[in-house]
């Protein structure tokens, strides 16, 4: 016996209770004594007795009646009470044990009996102890999951807070088969008005899965910012799951982009089933079968993030699901099928998602979902989101003036343009127009530079060999460039929202370009027409070495 | 400032796509990025949605991308385009001669 099993007990006579107490002692167990049921009752949860001896004749409580009061204090952890009396009618021994008792023992008893019933009463106590522990380490480890799973879909709520499920044109149906869903749906608008959908079916269902949507959802709208294509959204999506993911864990997905038209659907399948483009007559158009391995599991070399290409129109829609679709299982144990799958999505001119989704719903019937089930519709319309709303241009700007004096080590070894520009584009009141004013300066600079300077003839690039040869020829003249510099004046005026750009070079003066080389056709002349269609005030002057132009933002 | 080039799965798009900065720099890099063009007459197209600057060289480039490929490419369609690009395309009058999309 590792701790001592602690036995109460109860008899009026002292007598009875010394020899009790002195074989218990023997027995190695730990004894309490009380003379009566309320001394019992009192010190009961002082003593914490695991075994009670008890006399059925006392006066003021007696046995029987002590008995139920004691099991209700011993609460839900079995007690054992055996009974110790003199009476030996059938009927006081049945008595015994419906008033809850577990055994009894008949004075005069053999020591050995007595030890014997102890030791089995006290492996049911313990045996209760130990499945009372369990069950309070079980209710505990259960409120902890309970809790972590609130944590956790309290974070997945917070990291899908901006996915666009509300898009106009998207409808979305995902019913997990346990509280976490292993398939994901993402929608986000890029910056050119482009639209991003990412159907993906992770292995499993429940929480481990549903834990990789984490990284996956953090790219996958990390990079519709930044307005990025299908092939490198799948590359780096597969590098993520890739590092992040055990072996057995990856992700079937199928991404697709629409342009800011409605007309181009882009889009790499890995792995999930074949979308399909449908029309209003309920006509399949194009499959989008899988063509790649899921994300996650081939490393970057193999990976491949070719995508294929559709034209698409407003009177078209493109379904998405997972297996959880097709492999769907009802009572009789049949799958749902890809086959029936089809034939419901063609039975009809534009099928609603609800209809696909009652369809799925009677065909299960009672039967429980094993996995998860995902179905997503959307219409090749327009886009219409503005993602990137034009920044208020709110606020006090300041007028400025620049001169930027460019020398012969410049422009060798720097690219003088890119530089002011990444300046330039810092500020909030040129940002936006920064890509039309780096094509301004850079037309202006090359201009200076090539015919000013470097005396390159445009009309090589008129073939595209002779374009070769003008820029090997610009590169080797620009090395054998001595002397010479370039000045690029910026002046800005916030009220008249107004910029004035002079550039000057330091050559021979050249005269301007004749209206020919304005030409569409030619593949020069063309950036002097670029100015002249963007600016005001287009002017050369100093013969040919300045020219002078005013752009409004 | 980087170009990718990719073929569609199905080998009837050729995608190009140019980040950052598209002028003469490229020059070399862009006219192989088409060198090779397989005998399916494909669509050829340039995908500018991170292409922040673009200057007349670029212009130039694609000029002579479409004159050198002629009849072996079905098309070529310049995509994604930011405004401001969309409008230096419109004001060199590109949508004559290439699908912009």
């Amino acid at each position: 016996m590792s701790v001592a099993m602690r036995v109460l007990i109860v008899d009026d006579q002292p007598a009875n209770r010394l020899l009790l107490a002195s074989l218990l002692n023997d027995f190695g167990y730990d004894v309490v004594l009380a003379a009566d049921g309320h001394d019992a009752l009192n010190n009961f949860s002082e003593w914490a007795p695991d075994i009670v001896l008890l006399d059925i004749m006392m006066p003021g409580i007696t046995g029987y009646e002590l008995a139920p009061k004691l099991k209700e204090l011993a609460g839900t952890v079995h007690l054992p009470i055996i009974f110790i009396t003199a009476l030996d009618e059938q009927e006081s021994l049945l008595r015994c044990l419906s008033v809850g008792g577990d055994d009894f023992l008949p004075v005069p008893f053999e020591p050995v009996v007595l030890q014997a019933k102890l030791r089995a009463h006290q492996r049911v106590r313990e045996l209760s102890q130990s499945v009372h522990e369990k069950n309070r380490s079980l209710a505990w480890h259960s409120a902890r999951i309970d809790r972590e799973h609130r944590i956790v879909e309290h974070i997945f709520r917070n990291a899908l807070s901006r996915n666009y499920l509300d898009y106009e044109h998207i409808e979305t149906h995902l019913i997990p088969a346990s509280m976490f869903s292993g398939d994901l749906c993402l929608v986000a608008a890029g910056p050119l008005g482009n639209l991003y959908v990412l159907l993906g079916d992770f292995t499993g269902h429940g929480l481990a899965p549903a834990t990789g949507a984490l990284p996956l959802s953090q790219a996958f709208f990390t990079m519709a910012d930044r307005g990025v294509s299908v092939a490198e959204m799948v590359t780096e999506f597969n590098q993520r799951l890739l590092q992040l993911l055990p072996d057995d864990m990856f992700c079937a997905a199928i991404m697709l982009e629409i342009s800011a038209s409605g007309e181009r659907l882009t889009y790499w399948n890995g792995g999930m089933p074949t979308a399909f483009l449908i029309n209003d007559d309920g006509e399949i158009c194009e499959r989008l079968p899988a063509q790649h391995m899921a994300l996650g599991i081939l490393p970057g070399d193999d990976f491949d993030s070719r995508v294929t290409t559709h034209n698409c129109h407003s009177q078209q829609r493109i379904v998405l699901h997972s297996d959880g679709v097709t492999e769907l299982r009802n009572q009789q144990q049949q799958i749902f099928g890809e086959q029936r799958f089809e034939d419901l999505l063609t039975s009809q001119g534009r099928i609603k998602l609800s209809q696909v989704v009652a369809e799925l719903e009677a065909f299960r019937g009672n039967k429980e979902l094993e996995d998860d089930v995902s179905l997503a519709i959307l219409r090749c319309k327009p886009t219409a989101v503005k993602h990137e709303p034009a920044v208020a241009e709110a606020g006090v700007r300041l007028p400025f003036e620049l001169k930027v004096t460019i020398g012969v080590h410049e422009m060798k070894h720097a690219e003088p343009v890119t530089i002011l520009m990444s300046s330039l584009s810092q500020l909030p009141a040129l940002k936006s127009q920064r890509g039309t004013i780096f094509m301004l300066l850079s037309e202006a600079y090359n201009n200076a530079l090539e015919h000013g300077l470097l005396g390159l003839d445009s009309g090589l690039k008129d073939d595209p060999q002779g374009f070769e040869t003008y820029y090997q020829q610009r590169t080797s003249r620009l090395d054998d460039l001595t002397d010479g510099q370039i000045t690029i004046k910026l002046k800005f005026d916030p009220t008249e929202r107004l910029v004035q750009v002079k550039v000057s070079d330091s050559g021979a003066g050249v005269s301007t370009l004749s209206q020919k080389d304005m030409q569409e056709e030619r593949p020069h002349g063309r950036g002097l027409a670029l100015l002249s269609g963007l600016t005001e005030n287009l002017e050369w002057l100093d013969n040919g070495r300045t020219v002078q132009f005013d752009f409004r933002l | 400032m980087s170009l990718h080039r990719q073929f569609s799965n199905d080998g009837k798009q050729l995608i190009i796509t140019i980040k950052g900065k598209f002028d003469f720099s490229l020059v070399q890099e862009f006219r192989q990025a088409y060198a090779e063009i397989n005998e399916q007459q494909p669509t050829v197209v340039i995908d500018l949605r991170e292409t922040e600057y673009l200057d007349s060289s670029a212009l130039g480039m694609l000029l002579n991308m479409r004159k050198s490929l002629g009849d072996r490419v079905k098309e070529i369609q310049l995509v994604n385009c930011r405004p401001e690009i969309r409008r230096i395309l419109d004001i060199s009058r590109f949508d004559k001669m290439f699908v912009i999309a």
